[in-house]
């Protein structure tokens, strides 16, 4: 297994040597993952991209971590040479998360920024163009995260489309068959009403 | 003019791109292979589909409606409902997918919808596709899921420690534990329809999932006043339909219900915590023949309901089977004191000792009491039927285990031979395992034939008791003391049933074999004992297969006489008794109550 992962492991070294406070792991064959300092994505970026030939970025993903109050970003990037994906992980703070875009790397990575922006509230600092990306006047949460109750804007926003009338409530239909009377003190634990 | 050769070769250059993939469009056309898990239309298994409407529940979108479906009707573990798709508002996330416990649900390569219609967007998979079943693509399994398959594991005592002495084997779930399995409940209720008193299971379970143990209690003992019972022996028939279990462990119910209960550590708990309303006396008065479940409980309802409740006990405890026929390992004496102890608190009057028939007469109860519920329960043995049956050393276990449960001596050496294959059986066996004894259990049909508990079966067998299946017992052998020594038995071999029934043992002529034994205990059912009936109720009132036939509120051929328990259903369980009582309160009630109109 060790001699297998010999390219995954050079790559582990020499960021190690380089980034002292990063945490570095090998998950897999082909797949570095680096869980770094928000400060230091620039330069790790920079120099995966310039050093290690990590020329590739492969997408942007973004973790509401809304128990630890956080939002994590996940910078795929790739070698061509090699084809190891680097996954950089940094966690900002779910109150006010900021970071300086990384468009000077990457010019494409300008929409992958304005996405998650617009979906995440994550601000950009220098994006220069985090407007409205495919959401339109957009107020409150951002709809990606956690906290956005996607069925309360679902049935706030939309009709019923006629004909779904005849649609019937789970829990009632059982208790009809079997003449189950439930209380009004355990009706707020039923999770199978139709509202 | 130069000869250009070029010119008669180029046509043939095409010939460069033959047996290349073609960039062009085929003819005929044949459709794209879609990527693995591509996400089309849904498709819906309708056999494996158990209408529990999780697939609804979660839609974030509100696109999925549970309808009936002509053809499809509702059975116990199937509320005969199926999901529809609003595709004008579905986004394909397929969460409706992953969290389908049957798997029935998926999602489809197909991703062309065509119709005339511009707004026929309701879509109700596997009705409107049957050929989908093909052509899945985006399926849910059981490893990778949304739901827990497995349950968390209920922590025992070890099977050589058991034996030494009487103490429960179940050690019930710490805080944590029952946290993390009610979680597991999708909350769809189907097992509410099992439950013979219909319990509000997946309400109760999911208090606890949110810490609010209190309120899962007072959901309990909404229509349960025997909760920790239940909690600790329930024959848990809603756990044989639970969605979960189509394809995992279904949810600990009995054990989160249990977990609950013991919540509140004494009488005075539960009373603050259940604060129930009792009404002020109504001045109507009820008596009620027996304090096993079904008559506890008609007793607890109809007393918070202002009438006066009247229980008469012939032994010294109240409880029933649930005190005198389960042993202590099982459901131990302090938990059945503090029920019955809370029952008395809220007014539930019973009088020790007080057999019907003998210290007073039935008929002295209907003066007394405008109506009367019996719920005598089956305590009359019925005899194995072989020679030598009345000798020393040969005891019925309806009769050992009240001993026992009763704190008395019963002297059974140290080689028992157990006849029958039921619960009781298994109690008397592992009962004489604890008193010291090496057991043998002699079963007519196969293990799987055996009408106990499988949890009992395989606790039994961790505790060292014997279990000889397919073994006709012929007679029981006596020295000339007339003590049984041995008793003697065949093997049989399974034949089929030529009326279609289960396989029924043959005896194999001449394999016969004796064990050599210090007491044989006899567990192949029991019966009534009507004898405090008298004739002239008993020719108004009907008896079949030795069970009083009643009506849908529990009222018999006697307008002023309920019954309940094992003597009117063939369950034979504490949920069903309890049941009956719970329906018995309201058969009791518009009784009194219209007759005073």
């Amino acid at each position: 297994m060790e001699v297998k992962l010999q390219v995954e492991n050079e790559i582990l070294d020499k960021i190690k040597h380089t980034f002292h406070s990063a945490e570095v792991s090998i998950p897999r064959k082909q797949r570095v993952e680096v869980k770094l300092r928000n400060d230091l994505i620039h330069p790790f970026l920079a120099y995966l991209k310039d050093t290690l030939g990590f020329k590739h970025l492969s997408h942007i993903s973004t973790v509401d971590w809304l128990e630890e109050n956080e939002i994590e970003l996940v910078y795929i990037v790739m070698n061509y040479d090699n084809l190891v994906e680097v996954i950089a992980k940094i966690r900002l703070d779910r109150e006010k998360p900021e970071i300086p875009t990384l468009r000077e790397f990457w010019p494409q990575i300008e929409t992958y920024e304005r996405e998650i922006h617009e979906m995440y509230g994550v601000n950009f600092l220098g994006h220069g163009n985090l407007t409205d990306f495919i959401l339109e006047d957009w107020e409150g949460i951002p709809p990606m995260r956690r906290d956005f109750d996607t069925v309360k804007y679902a049935k706030e926003t939309y009709f019923n489309r006629p004909g779904r009338e005849d649609a019937q409530d789970v829990r009632t239909t059982i208790t009809k068959k079997s003449g189950e009377e439930i209380p009004e003190l355990a009706k707020v634990y039923s999770v199978r009403h139709l509202e | 003019m130069a000869f250009d050769i070029k010119g008669i070769l180029s046509p043939f250059k095409a010939l460069n791109q033959m047996g290349k993939h073609p960039h062009t469009v085929k003819f005929p056309y044949e459709e794209k292979v879609t990527a693995p898990r591509y996400r089309g239309l849904h498709f819906n298994d309708l056999e494996e589909c158990i209408g529990c409407g999780t697939c609804s529940t979660i839609c974030q979108n509100k696109a999925i409606d549970m309808i009936n479906i002509e053809g499809i009707d509702p059975s116990s573990g199937d509320t005969g409902l199926r999901p529809r798709v609003d595709n004008g508002r579905c986004c394909w996330c397929a969460l409706c997918v992953e969290v389908c416990p049957t798997g029935s649900l998926s999602l489809t390569t197909d991703y062309i919808y065509v119709t005339e219609d511009a707004d026929s967007f309701l879509w109700t998979p596997g009705v409107d596709n049957p050929e989908g079943k093909e052509k899945k693509s985006f399926v849910s399994d059981s490893e990778h899921s949304l739901l827990e398959y497995a349950r968390v594991p209920m922590r025992e005592l070890e099977g050589s420690e058991r034996v030494k002495s009487f103490a429960e084997v179940v050690l019930g779930y710490s805080e944590e534990e029952a946290r993390k399995e009610a979680e597991r409940c999708i909350g769809c209720g189907i097992c509410t329809d099992n439950c013979p008193v219909h319990m509000h299971i997946p309400e109760y379970i999911n208090a606890i999932a949110h810490g609010n143990d209190e309120d899962a209690i007072r959901i309990i003992y909404d229509n349960n006043p025997l909760g920790e019972t239940c909690g600790k022996v329930c024959t848990r028939r809603c756990e044989e339909i639970c969605a979960i279990s189509k394809r995992g462990e279904p949810v600990a119910i009995r054990w989160l219900k249990r977990y609950a209960t013991e919540r509140a550590a004494n009488e005075e708990m539960v009373k603050e915590i259940v604060n129930p309303t009792i009404l002020p006396p109504n001045g109507h008065s009820v008596g009620i023949i027996g304090a096993g479940p079904s008559g506890l409980t008609a007793a607890y309802y109809l007393a918070m309901r202002g009438f006066n409740v009247e229980i008469y006990e012939s032994k010294a405890h109240a409880g029933g089977m649930i005190m005198y026929g389960i042993p202590k390992y099982r459901l131990p004496l302090d938990s059945i004191d503090k029920q019955i102890e809370y029952m008395e608190s809220i007014g539930v009057k019973i009088h020790y000792n007080t057999m019907v028939g003998k210290d007073v007469t039935l008929e002295e109860l209907h003066q007394k009491h405008e109506a009367v519920f019996v719920g005598i329960g089956f305590e009359k043995p019925y005899s194995i039927g072989l020679t030598n049956e009345e000798a020393e050393g040969s005891i019925q276990a309806v009769n050992f285990l009240r001993a026992i449960n009763s704190d008395k001596h019963v002297e059974i050496g140290d080689k028992v031979v157990v006849i029958g294959g039921g619960n009781v059986a298994i109690d008397a066996a592992r009962v004489s395992r604890r008193l010291g004894a090496d057991v043998t259990i002699l079963y007519r049909r196969r293990v799987q034939d055996m009408p106990a508990d499988w949890e009992e079966i395989e606790g039994a067998e961790d505790e060292g008791v014997h279990i000889k299946p397919q073994a006709i017992p012929l007679e029981l052998i006596t020295n000339e003391n007339g003590r049984v020594v041995a008793i003697k038995y065949a093997n049989a071999e399974m034949v089929p049933d030529p009326k279609g029934g289960r396989p029924r043992p043959k005896i194999i002529e001449g394999d016969e074999h004796i064990i050599e034994t210090t007491a044989v205990i006899g567990a192949i059912g029991q019966e009534a004992d009507y004898s405090f009936i008298s004739e002239k109720i008993k020719s108004q009132i009907e008896i079949k297969r030795g069970r009083i036939v009643v009506n849908e509120s529990q009222q018999t051929g006697v307008e002023w006489l309920f019954a309940g328990g094992d003597i009117a259903n063939n369950r034979a369980d504490a949920i069903s008794a309890i049941a009956d009582g719970f329906r018995a309160t309201k058969g009791i009630e518009k009784f009194i109550l219209n007759k005073e109109n």
